[in-house]
């Protein structure tokens, strides 16, 4: 029973990740390959926080939503500038560097060997220390989430990034302040992006940089393509997809190795077909046209 | 001194052999528009098809690197045939493109580790022999390499300068409904654009794989560093992209003699970024309107 808890934690968190890259690509309509990046510094963050300043949980997922927020300011000021590929290229080449700072400043990050012994979110005394009561923590910290992207995309707000992403120039015609729209929606997704990353540093007690390398990039981009893009249930559609169908394989009992190369295997055929046949995804609005 | 010498050199034999990969990206990318990440697959399959035929076959170098470059063009075509081809007839975006060529990345670097393994390979089992040339060091990799590139390069400026097929690849670019109303067939156009780009895509592979290892993921940088070359250099010329691809591999040059060899990959993407700020048509680019560069 305990795996299928594990399956949950991990569904849920890959929901939140999407439904914040679905901010940017299907809403705003602007396709990043960094947003591993993003869950990346959140899930360090915290880890060098609980185990090097001996933070708690909570106070530390603040601090790391806040501090990976302000480095997203940081880069989306100059990167949202660039149209078409040089965003793309720009958002791979930031993942790129993230990636090899991790596993290069060994005296911070611990470099490839990762960081061990994160210590089991604890609330009061109360420690979450069963997949199902980790299960209920994530849902406790993700719902609001979810709940708050769901009101964004919803209001004013929301109609406005689908107003950018069909044509910039009829926003900016009606007032709407393109450049400025466009930062709002990349801070937003890479604070969410931080919090998924807190909450699975908190679940594998373990992060290495493989973790948040381009093949994740891709792998979370994926998960909305495949979904759908452009509405709220795409992503959750699609994570549902990603995460739980791979363990259908798992039952032919194929060795560990082949088996995720042949789950990736299938989603990169996902994508391929899609694209040619269904571009909107599964359940989605937008095709990327 | 000496040691700045011996890395300025070795930045430039580096260079070169990014150029062909900056070249090939740049053929493709110049003229269909699309970002190609199919680009990387076809690197990656040429690395390993000379892997498996030198390793398991003993078939001779020589006859191993062209049956590579071959079999690198032949995925080139593919792509062009089963998935831009397509697109294009249904009218989709060049974004659709790009994702599906990035679906058909991952599954080819997942197909090369299931059949041969997650680990690094060796192309040539004994190691490079190194001579002295004045204060240089030059291992004898490095001779094929600086040669081959230099020689490939000169030959393409020379097609392509002022031949009916260098004027057809500029024109696809600028305006390609009016290029297939004087009777020149496009499609025909991508398929000779596509096999020669991934040839050189190859070529850069065997190349870079004499003397460093190969593994899965070697496609990605590869890629990127091509990409990088060509808006470093400046898209719409032949030189942009030569000229990036030097100042890539000179600049990872000297970030050895600063720091650590770990961070070559920081340091390149640190400039392509601030190239894009500053500078975004490249050393040699035209300034084009923004629209054109959008879509």
């Amino acid at each position: 029973m305990n795996y299928v808890w594990h399956l949950l934690v991990l569904a849920i968190l890959y929901a939140l990740l999407g439904s914040s890259l679905n901010l940017l690509c299907g809403y705003t309509g602007l396709v990043s390959l960094c947003h591993a990046a993003f869950y990346g510094l959140g899930a360090y963050c915290s880890a060098i926080l609980m185990t090097k300043a001996g933070l708690g949980f909570f106070p530390a997922a603040l601090v790391c939503v806040v501090l990976t927020g302000l480095a997203s300011l940081a880069v989306a000021v100059p990167t949202l500038r660039l149209r078409g590929d040089y965003f793309i290229l720009a958002t791979l080449g930031f993942q790129i560097i993230v990636f090899s700072t991790l596993q290069n400043w060994v005296s911070l990050t611990n470099g490839p060997y990762g960081i061990t012994g994160i210590p089991i979110p604890s609330i009061m005394g109360f420690s979450f220390d069963s997949p199902l009561l980790y299960l209920l923590l994530t849902v406790i910290v993700c719902a609001p989430c979810a709940a708050a992207t769901r009101m964004l995309v919803q209001s004013q707000f929301g109609r406005a990034l689908r107003c950018v992403r069909e044509d910039e120039i009829a926003a900016a015609s009606l007032g709407k302040d393109v450049p400025r729209l466009k930062i709002c929606a990349f801070v937003i997704a890479a604070a969410l992006a931080a919090v998924c990353g807190v909450m699975f540093a908190g679940y594998s007690r373990y992060i290495d940089p493989t973790s948040f390398s381009v093949a994740e990039s891709i792998f979370i981009l994926s998960v909305v393509i495949i979904g759908g893009a452009g509405n709220l249930a795409g992503p959750v559609v699609g994570a549902a997809f990603m995460v739980l169908f791979p363990e259908v394989i798992g039952f032919i009992g194929l060795p560990d190795a082949v088996a995720a190369n042949l789950r990736q295997v299938i989603y990169g055929v996902a994508l391929v077909w899609l694209m040619r046949f269904r571009p909107q995804g599964i359940v989605g609005d937008y095709g990327f046209d | 001194m000496q040691l700045l010498l011996q890395l300025v050199f070795d930045g430039l034999v580096l260079g070169c052999v990014y150029s062909v990969a900056a070249v090939g990206f740049a053929i493709i990318y110049n003229t269909s528009r699309i970002f190609h990440v199919g680009f990387g697959t076809s690197y990656l399959v040429a690395a390993y098809t000379c892997f498996w035929l030198l390793a398991h076959w003993q078939v001779p170098l020589f006859l191993s690197v062209i049956a590579a470059i071959g079999v690198a063009a032949a995925t080139g075509v593919l792509f062009e045939l089963l998935i831009y081809r397509p697109l294009r007839l249904r009218g989709a975006s060049l974004l659709v493109m790009l994702i599906s060529s990035l679906g058909v990345y991952v599954v080819s670097v997942n197909l090369v580790s299931m059949f041969f393994g997650a680990e690094t390979k060796i192309l040539l089992a004994e190691s490079a022999k190194a001579f002295r040339c004045g204060p240089l060091l030059i291992a004898s990799t490095q001779m094929p390499q600086l040669f081959v590139a230099m020689l490939l390069l000169v030959v393409i400026a020379f097609a392509t300068r002022n031949s009916r097929a260098g004027r057809a690849l500029r024109a696809a670019r600028d305006n390609p409904v009016l290029l297939e109303a004087t009777g020149t067939d496009l499609d025909r156009l991508y398929l000779v654009l596509f096999a020669l780009g991934s040839a050189l895509a190859g070529l850069a592979a065997v190349l870079t794989s004499l003397d460093s290892g190969i593994d899965p993921n070697i496609g990605m940088p590869a890629l990127l560093t091509a990409a990088a070359a060509l808006i470093l250099g400046g898209i719409g010329t032949f030189v942009g992209p030569v000229l990036g691809g030097i100042l890539i591999g000179l600049l990872q040059g000297l970030a050895l003699w600063q720091l650590s060899s770990r961070w070559t990959d920081a340091v390149t993407f640190c400039v392509l970024i601030l190239f894009l700020l500053v500078r975004p048509q490249g050393v040699l680019g035209v300034v084009r309107r923004v629209e054109e560069v959008a879509d």
